[in-house]
């Protein structure tokens, strides 16, 4: 797929495989990396002072070397060669320190910058709608918020360092090597550049690999988390081989792009020993010629092939860093790619508002397609009056969800507005949408914890309670004797994946925590469907004592439960039709085209 | 193997730099001119240094990427022979790290470790033999160093294991943090908990970090303390060295020499210094991917491969989680043909039931029948050709819709045909644009409920099954398509043996046998008629939904 495609208007959640920076410039990434280091300058400062004395110490020391060689050994004074090993040693010394201290750091910064895009990258999903999730493998996902974000970490902690300390060490011995001698200098220097303008020349294909690399990766993880979290259909239809294969075949294109990145990476780290060789090989005869010459002797000599040493051994570990960096500058394209996405449901500003004093809700001219989908209601207008029963009812697929999801904004309109209270529900603050609009989602949903941590949770008031204090508004609304089904009532352990918890016990779960928080509307999408009917008799009677004033919109397929109901609609074929009354509710249901 | 001999082979040329460089001066001082032919030969040499490591580098992305694809499918495997009580302990969150950043670790130690260790254990004892040859007095003090490293080493590395292994859980914990908030994204959006989730992130991340804090700080000082010991190396060549050229016993090329050496053996000290990091990651997540290899797999699978009548019975069977009985003692028997309802109140432990009949779940004591033969000795793939279960809550896979329905390639187009048929979905499926070929959604998302609750029943009869199974099947369906989907099922399909778990009374009052479930007892079982007589909690759930009836006849129109 081309960057350009088409899909990003019907799917503005869609993470594309493509997009993505091809430039690999140094200079191109300093400027992507900079403000992720940005929280960490101090430290960087700490850690660029300590590099440059530790490449100082390293320096010197063949400096030092080279003098005792050239002046107190040749001229066999052993007090100078003592004297040397002196300085030698101070300069070990602060070498040590401060290699300590720029490790140290520098891991710090990784280990900050790690830490800080995880949670940028878990924010940025917290704010997108549900339609992101809709689009996204959550393997993909959760690879891109922690293998990714490693990759960085590991480019920060360990390359970074190294790059820092490479390039201060070779610009610091390439002036050596010129300064000691012009001629000799720019020949032993010529290798590198070589091989220099050949790497940048190959970058951008390198990072593309690891990008396709990443993806396959990416993939692999969602065929995981999907295959294992699914396990029991798995084994009750003894498909183990199907997930096998499946498996297997994202196994085998991880493979394949990960051994294409891996050549990638790889085939350019023997060429930098070579330019190694050559250099040496340069000096060696060219130094020959000089100092047959009489321009040179042989003690710069020698001491210009430790410079040479002292040049391209940093330049040999650029090659590690180089691909390094392409792999980390992959990452951050996978990353940047989920943190540039624009939750596309804004609030609104209030608009002049009309408050009405019956309507609670409102649907006007309402419009809704999924993406890249059929329309699933068109023109759709009605009022939803306060304290009353709503039930909506249709085939199954007929829009009844859709319909209810966008009451509580899950998604907006692709046309037209919904009313709450008279105003547009995309001017409320989602903490005011959360606090008057009470849903109770078809398919319950428990995060692992006590089952008390999931009745109040994400509600401050509640979250302030104690433990008692929660019973006795459980109590206080009759919920309580609904959790006795719980081995061990409020303090009863569950889980997300709900072991031990059967679905009905789920949905009990979900209705308390919903009626719990004293919602102004309350919508029941299915909310009872798999509990017995003896207790369902119980959540009607709740229901019915909840205040007057409380609106509610139930969506089941019991008869009892739309009998109830002050109002009947019908959602089908994308039309909303209020129908009056029971009888012809079911006629609708029995005798209009069934439409899903 | 051939990584080792490519990476010797590399490094004994690099050893040989030095003594052509030793050799070259030497001549050059003692006024023999610089042949042609050491130009060749360094040449030569650069070559074969250059073609081996390149070769070398190949080598091991092959060996890595295969260490990894090979640990995957090894996992993977192994996985799939566990029961489903494993995988649900070991948690999908766990799973998945083992299956990525685990196996990464390993890849990364192959890759760039296994080569450089063994590169650099060579360079240290090529060089060290090269210096003990020089001037073995001089050598001997250098190589003094080795075993100071070695034991810094063995000390930190022990340190550092076990915070591996730490932080490797804390990744555990973030994947089901960021799992979770996924899964249960519409949950936490009309709750506007998004900072409660954020809360637990963080917690989850600021652990991660600072256990990697402790991590670093100890290879922080690990690596100065390495570099700072091969540097006394170098300041002792420097004086003895020194002290042996003037008293004599030492050229200036062979302390040259001597001083090269030194600069090769420094540097795999340093390398293995930062590869030690890599081991000791690589080698607490090999810890974790051999206890998932290493875990006991269930006992023998049977070996039964038989045509089912479709006879079911469970024999006193109980079934407890610890302490918590959730079967007690139930005794069933269906006949083949016949239909069976399972109805009680909520967490009564008719899913349970369900599962103990797919052998999902193995019962505590007791047994489990299908023809009056132990479901143990069948083989598990026949019997699960013709046992289907539709499961409560849906489950979709991100494939595409005839991929979720025959779930898998050797279900015949009639079969798929007859159960889109019978399920209801026909209608559905011809007007999606691609027809069985749309992509579901991982979650399913697109689907309504009642549609992903007919793609389970179609999944589950295009095994054209001898018993179906069926967990509150009809919770999100409406009556009318209810009603035609079991005419359908009878129709279609006949002679099935058919369990139903249910909440409704009406559409199964025909049936042969309805079982009361409560609190995972059998409370009584038997006709409608003879329950209603009976059963004083039957006729309460009877009289529970007694105000729908009326509308009955409506329905049955």
């Amino acid at each position: 797929m081309t960057p350009s495609a088409a899909p990003s208007i019907t799917n503005p959640y869609t993470l594309s495989s493509a997009r993505g920076q091809d430039d690999t410039g140094i200079v191109t990434a300093v400027r992507r990396l900079a403000p992720l280091m940005a929280s960490g300058r101090t430290r960087l400062v700490v850690a660029f002072i300590a590099t440059i004395v530790s490449s100082i110490a390293g320096l010197l020391a063949p400096v030092i070397i080279g003098r005792a060689v050239d002046i107190s050994i040749r001229n066999r004074d052993l007090s100078g060669v003592l004297r040397s090993a002196g300085l030698l040693l101070l300069a070990y010394l602060a070498g040590l320190v401060a290699t300590y201290v720029q490790t140290l750091q520098m891991g710090k910064v990784g280990r900050y910058v790690l830490f800080n895009l995880r949670n940028a990258l878990f924010t940025k999903l917290q704010q997108l709608p549900v339609a992101f999730f809709n689009q996204n493998k959550a393997g993909d996902l959760i690879s891109r918020i922690n293998n990714d974000t490693d990759k960085l970490n590991q480019f920060f902690s360990q390359a970074l360092v190294q790059l820092a300390g490479n390039v201060f060490l070779m610009i610091g011995a390439a002036i050596f090597l010129v300064s000691l001698h012009v001629r000799l200098g720019v020949a032993a220097l010529l290798p590198a550049l070589v091989v220099l303008l050949l790497t940048r020349a190959t970058g951008g294909w390198v990072k593309r690999r690891n990008r396709a690399s990443l993806q396959a990766l990416g993939a692999l993880s969602g065929e995981i988390q999907e295959s294992t979290s699914n396990f029991r259909v798995i084994l009750a239809f003894n498909r183990v081989d199907y997930f096998k294969q499946q498996f297997d075949a994202a196994n085998t294109q991880n493979y394949q792009a990960a051994i294409r990145a891996g050549l990638a990476s790889n085939s350019f780290i023997p060429v930098y020993g070579l330019a190694f060789n050559l250099a040496q090989l340069v000096v060696l005869a060219y130094g020959f010629v000089l100092i047959g010459g009489g321009q040179a002797t042989v003690g710069l000599l020698i001491g210009f092939l430790l410079y040479v040493n002292s040049f391209y051994f940093p330049l040999r570990q650029m090659a590690v860093i180089w691909s390094s960096l392409q792999l980390a500058m992959a990452s951050l394209d996978r990353i940047s790619e989920v943190l540039a996405l624009e939750p596309n449901m804004p609030q609104l500003p209030p608009d002049a508002s009309t408050p009405s004093s019956d309507a609670v809700l409102a649907f006007e001219r309402v419009q809704f397609h999924y993406p890249g989908g059929t329309d699933v209601l068109r023109e759709a207008t009605f009022t939803l009056e306060r304290g009353k029963t709503y039930a909506l009812v249709g085939p199954t697929g007929g829009g009844k969800t859709t319909t209810a999801s966008l009451m509580a904004r899950l998604y907006d309109p692709t046309g037209g507005r919904v009313l709450l209270d008279g105003r547009d529900i995309r001017t409320y603050t989602p903490a005011d949408r959360a606090r008057r609009i009470g849903f109770i989602l078809q398919e319950p949903f428990l995060f692992t914890g006590t089952l008390l941590d999931n009745l109040v949770y994400g509600h401050e008031e509640l979250l302030a309670m104690s433990r008692d204090e929660v019973a006795a508004r459980l109590t206080e609304r009759n919920l309580l004797s609904l959790l006795s089904r719980f081995e061990q009532g409020l303090d009863t352990k569950v889980t997300a994946t709900g072991e031990g918890v059967s679905l009905g016990q789920k949905q009990i779960v979900a209705f308390v925590r919903a009626v719990l928080r004293d919602p102004e509307i309350l919508v029941l999408d299915e909310a009872t469907a798999n509990i017995d009917t003896v207790t369902e008799q119980l959540l009607e009677q709740i229901l019915r004592e909840l205040p007057a004033s409380t609106t509610k919109v139930v969506i089941a397929h019991r008869l009892n439960t739309i009998e109830n109901a002050d109002e009947i609609f019908f959602i089908n074929g994308g039309e909303i039709t209020r129908a009056g009354s029971m009888a012809n509710a079911l006629d609708l249901l029995l005798h209009g085209k069934r439409d899903s | 193997m051939a990584i080792v001999g490519l990476t010797i082979a590399a490094n004994a040329l690099n050893l040989a730099v030095p003594r052509i460089m030793a050799r070259a001066i030497d001549g050059f001082a003692s006024d023999r001119l610089v042949s042609g032919t050491l130009v060749a030969e360094f040449l030569a040499v650069a070559i074969g240094i250059f073609a081996f490591t390149w070769l070398q580098n190949i080598a091991q992305v092959f060996a890595s990427e295969r260490v990894a694809r090979d640990l995957r499918t090894k996992l993977v495997a192994k996985l799939a022979t566990q029961n489903l009580a494993y995988i649900q302990r070991v948690s999908t969150a766990t799973l998945l790290t083992n299956l990525t950043s685990d196996v990464d670790a390993v890849k990364l130690f192959v890759s760039q470790a296994v080569g450089s260790m063994v590169s650099s254990i060579f360079l240290i004892i090529g060089a060290s033999i090269l210096l003990l040859s020089i001037n073995w007095k001089l050598g001997l003090g250098v190589i003094a160093v080795l075993p100071i490293i070695g034991v810094t080493f063995a000390v930190v590395l022990g340190r550092v294991r076990k915070l591996f292994t730490q932080v490797q859980q804390a990744v555990d914990r973030l994947n089901k943090v960021i799992n979770e908030s996924i899964l249960g994204a519409a949950l936490i959006r009309l709750l506007n908990s998004q900072h409660h989730e954020y809360d637990k992130f963080i917690a989850a991340n600021t652990d991660a970090r600072n256990i990697s804090l402790g991590i670093l700080r100890l290879f922080a000082s690990l690596i100065p303390i390495i570099m700072f010991c091969t540097n006394l190396a170098t300041l002792m060549i420097l004086t003895l060295g020194g002290r042996f050229v003037i008293g004599g016993s030492m050229s200036i090329g062979e302390f040259t020499a001597f001083n090269s050496y030194l600069a090769i053996l420094i540097f795999p000290v340093i390398v293995i210094g930062f590869m030690s990091n890599i081991m000791a990651q690589a080698s607490a997540s090999y810890l974790r991917i051999g206890a998932v290899l290493g875990a006991t797999t269930p006992k023998d699978p049977g070996t039964t491969i038989a045509n089912l009548r479709g006879d079911v019975a469970l024999d006193h069977v109980t079934v407890a989680f610890g302490d918590k009985i959730a079967l007690k003692d139930v005794s069933i028997a269906v006949k083949a043909g016949s239909n069976t309802a399972i109805i009680g109140p909520t967490a009564a432990g008719k899913t349970q039931l369900l599962y103990l009949l797919t052998g999902l779940l193995a019962p505590t004591s007791g047994r489990v029948e299908y023809d009056g033969r132990n479901l143990d000795d069948y083989d598990k793939t026949t019997l699960h050709q013709q046992v289907g279960f539709v499961f409560q809550d849906a489950t979709m896979f991100n494939l595409t819709l005839r991929e979720n329905i025959a779930f898998s390639k050797t279900v015949k187009d009639e079969d798929l045909e007859k159960a889109i048929v019978t399920a209801e979905l026909k209608e559905f499926v011809d007007r999606l644009p691609e027809k069985l070929d749309t992509m579901v959604s991982e979650r399913g998302t697109s689907l309504s409920g009642g549609q992903k609750q007919r793609i389970m029943l179609a999944r589950a009869l295009a095994l054209n099954p001898r018993v179906l199974l069926l967990d509150d099947f009809t919770a999100r369906v409406d009556a009318t398509t209810e009603r035609k989907i079991l005419d359908n099922v009878h129709r279609n399909y006949p002679g099935l043996t058919l369990i139903s778990v249910t909440q409704k009374i009406a559409p199964v009052e025909d049936y042969d046998q309805i079982v009361v479930l409560m609190e995972g007892e059998v409370l009584a079982a038997g006709t409608h008629h003879h329950l209603l007589e009976t059963c004083p909690e039957y006729v309460q759930i009877y009289d529970s939904q007694r105000s729908t009836q009326h509308y009955e006849p409506v329905h049955a129109e």
